[in-house]
């Protein structure tokens, strides 16, 4: 029996709306979006991710890397087609989204956790994990307004990493503070990806997509180019 | 090898009804929308020494204005002809000003929600008809506060407790679930366009004069207006919070049937354009914020 995919996208198509200016977008509430020019960010994309698979997506900017992350992580809409997205995802990409400044570290645990939705009791039990590798000491306690951006960033990442999750994204333009911590952060990375957990991984380095990924995807202009093996998309990515 | 849990999820809306929607987005979510109502009322009104009392002062101290004006200064102004009986003007106005308080809140509140809420829609998986939730409850716990208050004032003022008083439950709620379910049209169009939003922030003062809070909309001679003042929902309520604690008069006095009825009727016509229009623009408000 065949296995079933975790991510799957069939023929997805993804258009953005352009309005020219703000009077056509008030128009648009009560037409149908008449003569509003479109872009094409999707343009019929397939594939399917299997448990426990790690896949680098490769591609120019304004390939459509984004637009396709951002439906895996539930926060954009296909225009057209179908995605289906089987588990728990982290995304290592807005670490920072959804904390409230107001309250401490601690309480944004919680909103965090409710957000990415675990229940009480799945918080709690991860919530030591996360407050060592934070590692923020006193300022756990303190409204995250007060902390610099690295804290913020350390807290988010902690987080993200500590709610084990089926289905872990990175992006690898993420900064997450000084040497040392990324050194953790690339550790913790590692044991989830030994762990069984499926990645999906945007690079344009080719020697990071080959450390960790046994496939890529090189997406040109929308479509998928080149479905295969690290070595077979590069080849492509880097012809002129 | 790890275990996957079935918790399948189709990015896709299709099928369903906008309601539909709407209420699976809040199934289960309870934590949550308390948490962040809560965080809500912090982020308002943080960094002031007296925090959140803000909210109850600032109304507080507009009705102490009024109850200058009213009962010291402008004593020519008289009393007020509500549903047969005379009323002192202050009185009259508390009764009205306190649900008028939330419901300019909530209509102004609510068609900012999703707007000054931004990073749950463009960064996050979140089910974005809770926005309006926790943002409208944020607003009913200060109205709860301030019920409170008009309700020491009325006691000092020698209205005795009734029964009738509870039926303020009822008014609350209706007022609540209303202008809640208002927000599921104003809130996606407001963060769509911006123009939307000024549209309503405009209507805003009008409707406050055209509405029950400062005259009694029951005693208009002529009884065609008489008939058009039904059509404002805000007078059902405004009406209502003196029907509980004025006149203590019940809520489905048969009087007033009509009222209750068109009242309803609007209910049910906000519930299917909100549905409507959060539908349409759940799934491209990503985009466009």
């Amino acid at each position: 029996m065949e296995k079933q995919p975790i991510i799957e996208f069939k023929d997805v198509k993804k258009e953005y709306l352009l309005y020219k200016n703000e009077k056509q977008r008030f128009k648009a509430i009560f037409t149908k979006n008449k003569g509003v020019k479109r872009h094409s960010a999707l343009k019929g994309v397939s594939f399917k991710i299997y448990p426990g698979e790690s896949v680098g997506i490769i591609g120019k900017n304004g390939a459509g890397k984004s637009t396709i992350l951002k439906m895996i992580t539930g926060v954009s809409f296909p225009t057209d087609g179908e995605v289906t997205v089987r588990g728990k995802v982290a995304a290592l990409l807005e670490l920072t989204a959804g904390f409230s400044q107001d309250m401490t570290g601690m309480e944004n645990i919680y909103l965090k956790g409710y957000l990415l939705g675990l229940s009480d009791s799945e918080i709690k039990e991860i919530e030591p994990n996360i407050i060592e590798f934070a590692d923020l000491g006193e300022y756990i306690d303190q409204p995250v307004r007060t902390y610099s951006s690295g804290m913020k960033m350390r807290l988010g990442f902690a987080i993200n990493i500590n709610i084990r999750p089926d289905i872990l994204v990175v992006d690898e333009a993420l900064s997450v503070g000084d040497a040392e911590f990324k050194k953790k952060c690339r550790q913790k990375i590692n044991e989830l990806i030994k762990s069984g957990v499926t990645v999906l991984f945007v690079s344009h380095s080719k020697d990071a997509i080959a450390e960790t990924c046994s496939r890529a995807i090189f997406l040109k202009d929308g479509k998928v180019k080149v479905d295969g093996t690290v070595e077979e998309a590069f080849a492509e990515y880097s012809k002129k | 090898m790890r275990k996957i849990d079935n918790t399948e999820t189709n990015r896709k809306i299709g099928s369903r009804s906008g309601l539909a929607e709407i209420l699976c987005e809040h199934k289960g979510k309870g934590k949550q929308i308390a948490l962040l109502s809560v965080n809500e009322l912090k982020k308002k009104y943080k960094g002031a020494a007296l925090g959140t009392l803000w909210a109850v002062i600032k109304p507080s101290f507009t009705l102490f204005i009024l109850w200058f004006a009213f009962a010291v200064g402008l004593r020519s102004s008289g009393d007020v002809l509500f549903m047969g009986e005379k009323y002192r003007r202050f009185e009259f106005m508390l009764t009205g000003y306190v649900p008028w308080f939330f419901i300019s809140e909530m209509i102004i509140g609510g068609s900012r929600s999703i707007r000054s809420n931004k990073q749950f829609v463009t960064k996050l998986s979140f089910p974005v008809s809770n926005i309006m939730t926790f943002t409208s409850l944020a607003s009913l716990y200060i109205h709860l506060m301030l019920c409170v208050i008009m309700c020491i004032v009325l006691l000092c003022l020698g209205h005795s407790p009734s029964v009738y008083n509870l039926q303020f439950v009822y008014y609350c709620f209706m007022m609540y679930l209303f202008f809640l379910v208002l927000s599921w049209t104003t809130a996606p169009l407001s963060a769509f366009s911006k123009d939307f939003e000024n549209l309503i922030n405009s209507i805003i003062t009008g409707l406050f004069w055209l509405s029950g809070v400062f005259w009694s909309t029951y005693d208009v001679e002529n009884p065609i207006i008489k008939k058009i003042m039904y059509l404002n929902p805000v007078n059902y309520f405004v009406n209502g919070y003196r029907k509980c604690f004025l006149t203590h008069s019940f809520i489905f006095d048969s009087n007033y049937t009509t009222e209750t009825v068109v009242f309803y009727a609007e209910l049910i016509v906000l519930i299917l354009i909100g549905s409507h229009y959060y539908k349409k623009f759940r799934k491209i408000l990503p985009d466009v914020l």
